[in-house]
């Protein structure tokens, strides 16, 4: 299989505050990526290391053959690789579907073409309802499915998801895993951040635990909840592999 | 967007031209007229900054820069070299391009009030070079621009009404301009950076290119509001061309209006430009100060109780009167 | 030459002092408030009118006169924070720039209205007086501005260092959610700072008054030089700012003596765009935004 994503001795600080260190792990096309950790482990930061907002320190970002590190968000979105927001930022003034046509637009800069190609995005997140309610208006958490309907209407080979299970109720979370499970098939990679360790069991094939800006584990989901570093840094005694249970960590 | 616009559109798109084609015919005060051809230019200038300052957040105090360039590049053209201002008007606009480029280059790098001080910047720099170049550009003194009688094919009229008609083709042009930029990607693209430049990014806006190519676009327009500017006044110098109420007038217009929207910079000059119209009519024209009171009075009131302008206020009364109007009105998917 | 170049320094930092009281006002409010304040030099101006109206009525010196102005644009900072800025504090750049931008074109104008556009100067026993080192001449009444500029900017770091309320006054500057979460009340925080923010340009404008004409534009000169000191000495940053200031006024006074009367403002003008452009988070490090 070949890789999609390849990051090698990824490298950040903020004066003295090491918030990515060396970080390396590669994620295989088509597969699903959860990286995991407690808060200010340092994945935000890597997602905005990654995405190009910015700059490693040291490091390399490889993706679908292509060196990322130097290039402007844009581009690497142009790339095909596509990211939300931890915290939701649409554009508040315009409508739902003016804001995944704004995206849309990246792939095909005809009116038509993009709105139709909106709705698609729009109605697999759920959202058509509400396709003409100002971004402003929505919940949060609708906003966060905006946020997803606008980055898979720029039609990415990779998506970056960054929290976006937060504050969902045990229902949503189960659509959440069912919305993410639907878009790993169609052969989208994927990678996860996300606490809700229900969720991550559920689609993540691999996992990646950082702490302290560092690596501190990866592999498959019974080898990291079992890993005593892991259970030490973030889960807690607490928490054993019984698959489904409850949500562990925050 | 207004609904007003939304409901039946080109009727009073058509209703408004028709108004503003017959008015030079049946008001003949010239003392109007200068008034209408004022509301033209202003709302004129207002449409080029609010396609920059409005619809892509880019909130300019500058732009008095492209006008003087433009001003001075025609009338220079004109006065040194014999050419016409007809050429001279699209030469103001090319200069005007140009030096967008490096300014822009220069003020996109700052967000929000370091980008408007930075533009004041650009323009007072570009003022005090101008007093400065005597030899070539009459240095502080300026000139008057040679009255060469009727001559249409150097843009000087007799007639009033050929200068209404001039700046409300300007205008037109404007507002047509807006209209394919806001239906088009393009203005998707402006609005998202109005509202949030990272987002934008995220979903492969090339916010530094789209900034620098609707920059290009506002630099052009005003540049031609300046050559027509000064071939109606017949005047030329650095306080004139480079006057810094000439950028706050450009903001102004379409902040009261309502920034972001295509009527709102006309909206928003008629209504101004009415009140110094009133105001002078009362005081005289000797009152320094009057006329600037009552605007930022205007504007003080506009951001603290309509902060999206006027234009709102007005499609509000309208739709309150047409309930069915509005529950026909057409999508219009720019905007909420 | 030398002393060419020495008087033009000396002329420079004294005037400096008086851009630093105005710049230092413009960043209190920009880093507690988090607004920029267009409207900054036209509380200079008021400053001045206030110290010339006492002076040519009461024959107040215009010093002395510090003691009204001071606390009157104290007042008026209260209130123009209370009822106005605060009012725009949620909302974006365009309602935040342009609430004081039109505040700045309205006191103006209605300076102009009041006061007419004349020159109106006040003629103190000091005003022409000078002294000198060496070849270096001293203008008294300039000295004695600089002094207490410099003296005010002392006692407003004690104030901020030294001080409950003035710690208060960092602390939101610094986080304004976890200054709320100490429990500083930010309504009170932010009036106190675009008070003693309007203090110190009424503080600038009284000392100005002895040597320096007022009229209704007269801000305009000091808000633009104190943009300039403020985006290089980096916004929010008081000692910055202070330093800055002392540099654009030797610039200024330099791009006069060296380059011709009316290049002072070109120089500052040309200054501030070098820096907006290689230097964006200005001199002293820090952060744009
Ligand atoms: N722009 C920044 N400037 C300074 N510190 C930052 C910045 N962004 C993140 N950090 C710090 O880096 C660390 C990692 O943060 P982050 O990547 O957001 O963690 P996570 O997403 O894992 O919760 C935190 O300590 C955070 O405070
Ligand atoms: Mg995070």
């Amino acid at each position: 299989m070949a890789e999609a994503l390849v990051i090698r001795n990824l490298s950040k600080r903020f004066g003295g505050l090491r918030a990515v260190q060396d970080l390396s792990f590669a994620v295989q096309d088509g597969e699903t990526v959860a990286l995991i950790g407690p808060n200010g482990a340092g994945k935000t930061t890597s997602f905005n290391l990654i995405t190009g907002y910015y700059r490693p320190d040291t490091g390399s970002v490889f993706a679908f053959g292509r060196e990322l590190v130097g290039l402007r968000p844009h581009e690497i979105c142009g790339h095909g690789l596509a990211r939300t927001f931890q915290v939701a930022r649409p554009f508040g003034k315009m409508t739902v579907l003016a804001n995944v046509m704004t995206g849309a637009f990246l792939r095909n800069k005809n009116l038509d073409t993009a709105r139709s190609r909106a709705r698609t995005a729009i109605e697999f997140v759920g959202l058509s309802a509400k396709e003409h309610t100002p971004a402003r208006e929505l919940t949060t958490i609708d906003q966060r499915r905006l946020e997803m309907a606008r980055a898979l209407a720029t039609e990415p080979r990779l998506l970056l998801l960054d929290e976006v299970m937060a504050g969902l109720n045990h229902a949503e979370v189960d659509q959440a895993v069912a919305l993410i499970g639907k878009l790993s098939k169609r052969g989208l990679t994927i990678v996860i951040v996300e606490h809700v360790m229900r969720a991550i069991m559920a689609v993540a094939r691999h996992i990646v635990v950082l702490d302290h800006g560092q690596k501190i584990a990866e592999g498959g989901p019974k080898d990291i909840v079992a890993n005593q570093e892991v259970i030490r840094a973030y889960l807690g005694t607490g928490y054993r592999y019984e698959a489904p249970a409850g949500d562990a960590a925050c | 967007m207004t609904h007003i616009w939304k409901t039946r559109p080109w009727f009073w798109v058509a209703v408004l031209a028709a108004i503003a084609l017959v008015l030079p015919l049946v008001v003949s005060n010239p003392f109007a007229v200068d008034i209408f051809i004022r509301v033209l230019l202003f709302a004129f200038i207002g449409v080029a900054w609010n396609l920059m300052g409005g619809y892509a957040k880019q909130l300019s105090l500058g732009h008095a820069a492209y006008f003087g360039l433009g001003a001075y590049t025609s009338t220079i053209l004109l006065i040194r070299f014999g050419i016409s201002p007809w050429i001279g008007i699209i030469a103001g606009g090319v200069v005007a391009m140009l030096a967008s480029l490096p300014i822009g280059a220069l003020c996109f790098r700052l967000r929000g009030p370091y980008f408007a001080i930075a533009t004041i910047a650009t323009a007072q720099v570009l003022m005090l070079l101008f007093l400065k170049f005597r030899d070539f550009a009459w240095g502080a003194e300026g000139t008057t621009l040679p009255n060469l009688g009727d001559a249409p094919l150097m843009m000087q009229f007799d007639s009033k009404a050929a200068y209404y008609y001039l700046a409300l083709a300007l205008l037109a042009l404007g507002l047509a301009i807006t209209y394919r930029i806001e239906r088009s990607w393009m203005g998707f693209y402006l609005v998202a950076v109005g509202e949030d430049e990272d987002a934008a990014e995220a979903i492969g806006v090339d916010t530094t290119k789209i900034k620098r190519h609707i920059y290009l676009i506002s630099a052009f327009l005003t540049a031609l509001g300046g050559t027509f500017y000064i071939q109606y006044i017949y005047f030329i110098d650095p306080n004139t061309a480079f006057s810094f109420n000439i950028s706050v007038e450009a903001a102004l217009v379409s902040i009261v209006g309502g920034i972001g929207t295509l009527w709102g910079p006309v909206v928003g000059t008629i209504l101004l430009e009415a009140t110094s119209a009133l105001l002078q009519s009362w005081f005289g024209s000797g009152h320094g100060g009057v006329q600037l009171t009552v605007y930022s009075l205007i504007l003080v009131s506009v951001i603290l109780w309509r902060p999206s302008g006027l234009i709102g206020v007005f499609s509000d009364l309208y739709r309150r009167f047409t309930y069915a109007g509005a529950a026909r009105a057409k999508e219009v998917p720019l905007d909420g | 030459m030398l002393a060419t170049l020495a008087q033009a320094v000396v002329n420079g930092l004294l005037i400096g002092g008086i851009y630093a009281l105005v710049s230092i006002g413009v960043t209190l409010i920009f880093g507690v408030v988090k607004i920029v304040n267009f409207a900054q030099g036209e509380f200079v101006m008021i400053g001045m009118y206030i110290s010339f109206f006492l002076a040519s009525t009461f024959g107040v010196d215009p010093l002395l006169s510090l003691l009204i102005s001071m606390p009157s644009l104290f007042a008026i900072g209260v209130l123009l924070q209370h009822f106005l800025i605060r009012r725009v504090l949620a909302l974006g750049d365009m309602p935040q720039i342009f609430l004081t931008f039109a505040l700045s074109l309205l006191l103006m104008n209605i300076a102009l209205l009041l006061f007419t556009a004349n020159y109106r100067t006040v003629q103190t026993p000091y005003s022409e007086l000078t002294f000198h080192i060496g070849p270096v001449y001293f203008a008294v009444a300039k000295l004695i501005a600089f002094a207490i500029a410099m003296l005010l900017s002392a006692l407003l770091y004690l104030f901020l260092h030294g001080t409950d309320l003035g710690k208060a006054m960092r602390a939101a500057a610094q986080n304004r959610e976890v200054a709320m979460l100490m429990g500083i009340n930010p309504d009170r925080v932010f009036c106190v700072a675009v008070g003693v923010a309007l203090a110190l340009a009424g503080a600038a404008g009284s000392l100005l008054m002895p040597f320096y004409p007022a009229y209704p534009l007269v801000g305009q000169i000091f808000v633009l030089m104190a943009f300039v000191a403020v985006v290089l000495g980096t916004l929010g940053n008081i000692t910055g700012a202070l330093i800055a200031s002392l540099m654009m006024g030797v610039a200024e006074s330099l791009g006069v003596q060296f380059v011709g009367a009316d290049s002072g403002l070109i120089v500052v003008f040309v200054m501030l765009l070098l820096t907006l452009a290689f230097r964006p988070n200005g001199l002293f490090g820090g952060w744009a935004r």
